[in-house]
């Protein structure tokens, strides 16, 4: 195959999933004329905690692992922001963030360092570790409430440039982009594709296979802690049940983005996307008014199809 | 290149699949109506459902209702609203699942001019209109009949709801108030059944076993379960509250000759219907309180007058946890058999 060829096979989802996040775009400005600013604001803001819950997933899937606690660590840090935040100021706020976001990367590490050193799959600990997390969250929150300052809230809920630009969809940017290209370009993001792709081979070229877990695992609780943020901010409380919904709904994004659940292919971008196209999927079923229960069924449809196509390019590559 | 072929079909075909049914369009009426509920698969919200859409249908100035039904919590309802308000609802019925995080979307509606009515729960939004049943008053005014009926004096078993959940808390408030009136009525047993038909079932077939004296049965709405144990036991029964649901007001009605007496407290799901008459009247200009509290209704086997009452709701062959409290006047203006049918516009 040509070298253009290869190029864009590689990057399949940088090209393919801005396509089809158009295409549901056009689908849906056809369907609904009037689709507006108000809109893109409400889209930014519904895509904002699944990207972010599909960010810390996708780092874990990468490394070859699974993270079903993603969700309750989402609800942890959500209700952990709004009791303390409740009667800060802005800046306490801030504090309050970096000191949750550190939060999470530690119960990253718990999670990363349980698996590593007993050695119980990664379901078993993550499963184990999100029951936890749910009951805590309920521990520290028994029922939604608490809040923050407005400027807070702002940082996610408001909007640039007269309501054209959602912060959610900047603060999004912003945030995956100081987390992710930092780790992707580092040591970290070549060994954790590697371990991703074949642990064994990694291993034999010297690769602390893990260490390297472990720090999946360490940036996936970033993540997730900055998703419970993004959740404060863009419902104003605390809600102890809020994040549950989305350990599965983020796993869906990163299948739909292209990553491959058997870990080491793939990349963040595409589950980005995918976050904003199955955040549409619900809207255009209200715009249309069809039964919101088919939006379960084409979310299923839709990830049936991306991995059939992805079993089948895979196909097609190894023939000679 | 091949597989960018595929998913560009993919595309195309989802969306061909949402452009089809686009064009659905409704004649007559001039108001549109959205909804937003977030708890799905629950007989109860979907009679709430379903009575908006009666009620839409029968009102005659309803266009189109548009549901936004999924299970999720505020962030999820937060997008719907917003999605409601896009697709141009004049009004919005939500069964609200937080108390504080709708306000911001309920007060961006209120600046379009769309009436917003919370049904069944709160919502702390002063631009809302809240219309909800009296929980309270339904543990009270159940358990004062109970109470009463017993002559003030006896053992009873509280059979509770779902701890933490409002709607528990506010019921158990009512009968506990009413429990301080009778010193001489005590509490023996006090489950949570979690508002589920088996969990209410072993819990009461375990109490009958169990020997202990009981006098009476006050139910958070997991009635007919009760009844039904101790006619399998061969037990005589005992005095039981329960809701308005159809298998209790038949148990009632049927086995009053054997014995059973007892008294339903109604706690509709109308209450969506009437969430939609208030919501109507406000865009026609008639005012309406901001706050709307449906006194709950007690209808006993005892009396003629609630006898007469649970024979007219009482529909055979409904499923018996169908809720028959289905029209609330002067709100409501359909039939049950158009309730029951579920349809719009």
């Amino acid at each position: 195959m040509t070298r253009p060829g290869r190029l864009l096979r590689r990057h399949a989802a940088l090209l393919v999933m801005p396509m089809l996040v158009a295409l549901f775009l056009a689908a849906t400005v056809a369907i609904h004329p009037a689709f507006g600013a108000f809109d893109v604001q409400s889209l930014a803001l519904g895509a904002l905690p699944l990207a972010l819950a599909a960010a810390a997933q996708t780092v874990v899937v990468l490394s070859g692992g699974i993270d079903l606690s993603v969700g309750s660590l989402m609800a942890v840090a959500n209700v952990v922001a709004a009791r303390t935040m409740q009667h800060a100021g802005f800046g306490q706020s801030l504090g309050l963030a970096a000191l949750i976001v550190l939060g999470g990367a530690a119960s990253g590490a718990v999670n990363g360092a349980v698996l590593v050193a007993s050695r119980v799959p990664d379901v078993v600990v993550t499963l184990a570790a999100g029951f936890i997390w749910g009951g805590i969250a309920l521990l520290i929150l028994e029922q939604p409430g608490g809040g923050a300052p407005d400027a807070f809230l702002n940082l996610g809920a408001g909007t640039l440039f007269d309501g054209l630009v959602p912060n959610a969809l900047v603060l999004l940017i912003v945030v995956v982009a100081a987390i992710w290209l930092p780790v992707r370009s580092s040591r970290l993001g070549l060994t954790l594709y590697a371990i991703g792709s074949d642990r064994t081979a990694a291993f034999r070229s010297g690769v602390a296979v893990e260490r390297t877990r472990f720090l999946a695992y360490v940036v996936g609780g970033v993540f997730s802690a900055v998703g419970g943020l993004a959740l404060t901010m863009t419902t104003g409380i605390g809600s102890p049940l809020a994040g549950t919904y989305y350990t599965l709904s983020g796993l869906a994004a990163v299948v739909v983005g292209g990553v491959s659940l058997t870990g080491g292919r793939g990349g963040m971008t595409g589950p980005m996307f995918a976050a904003y196209i199955l955040t549409l999927i619900p809207t255009d079923l209200i715009f249309l008014n069809i039964d919101p229960n088919f939006g379960q069924v084409i979310q299923g449809t839709l990830i049936v199809l991306v991995v059939m196509g992805g079993g089948l390019a895979t196909l097609l590559r190894q023939r000679p | 290149m091949r597989h960018l072929g595929w998913f560009a079909a993919g595309a195309v075909a989802v969306s061909a699949l949402l452009g089809a049914s686009h064009g659905a369009s409704a004649a007559g009426g001039k108001f549109v109506v959205g909804v937003s509920n977030t708890l799905i698969g629950n007989g109860w919200r979907e009679e709430m459902i379903c009575s908006i859409k009666a009620q839409a249908k029968a009102s005659g100035i309803v266009s189109k209702v548009i549901l936004a039904n999924r299970n999720g919590g505020p962030p999820e309802q937060i997008a719907d609203l917003r999605n409601l308000i896009s697709a141009g609802a004049n009004a919005i019925i939500v069964n609200p699942s937080s108390r504080d995080a709708l306000n911001p979307v309920i007060k961006q509606a209120a600046s379009r001019g769309i009436v917003v009515v919370a049904v069944d729960q709160a919502v702390s939004a002063p631009e809302a209109y809240v219309v909800s049943n009296d929980q309270v008053a339904y543990g009270r005014l159940g358990a004062q009949w109970l109470f009463e009926r017993l002559h003030g004096k006896g053992d009873v078993v509280e059979m509770r709801g779902i701890d933490g959940v409002p709607a528990d808390a506010d019921r158990h408030e009512g009968f506990t108030e009413a429990l301080k009136k009778y010193p001489d009525i005590h509490v023996v047993a006090m489950p949570f059944t979690g508002w589920a038909i088996n969990t209410a079932s072993k819990q009461i077939r375990d109490l009958l076993a169990s020997g202990k004296q009981i006098d009476g049965v006050w139910t958070s709405g997991i009635d007919s379960a009760v009844p039904e144990a101790y006619q399998t036991a061969q037990k005589p029964f005992v005095p039981v509250v329960g809701a308005d649901n159809d298998g209790f007001i038949g148990q009632l009605i049927e086995w009053k000759a054997k014995g059973l007496t007892g008294a339903a407290v109604t706690n509709p799901p109308t209450v969506g219907a009437v969430g939609l008459a208030v919501a109507l009247d406000v865009l026609q200009h008639k005012s309406h309180p901001h706050v709307i509290k449906l006194t709950p209704e007690v209808w006993d086997n005892t009396t003629d007058a609630g006898m007469a009452k649970l024979k007219s709701v009482y529909i055979p062959k409904l499923d018996p946890y169908y809720s028959v409290d289905m029209e609330i006047k002067p709100y409501t203006n359909y039939t049950p058999a158009q309730m029951i049918a579920c349809e719009g516009p």
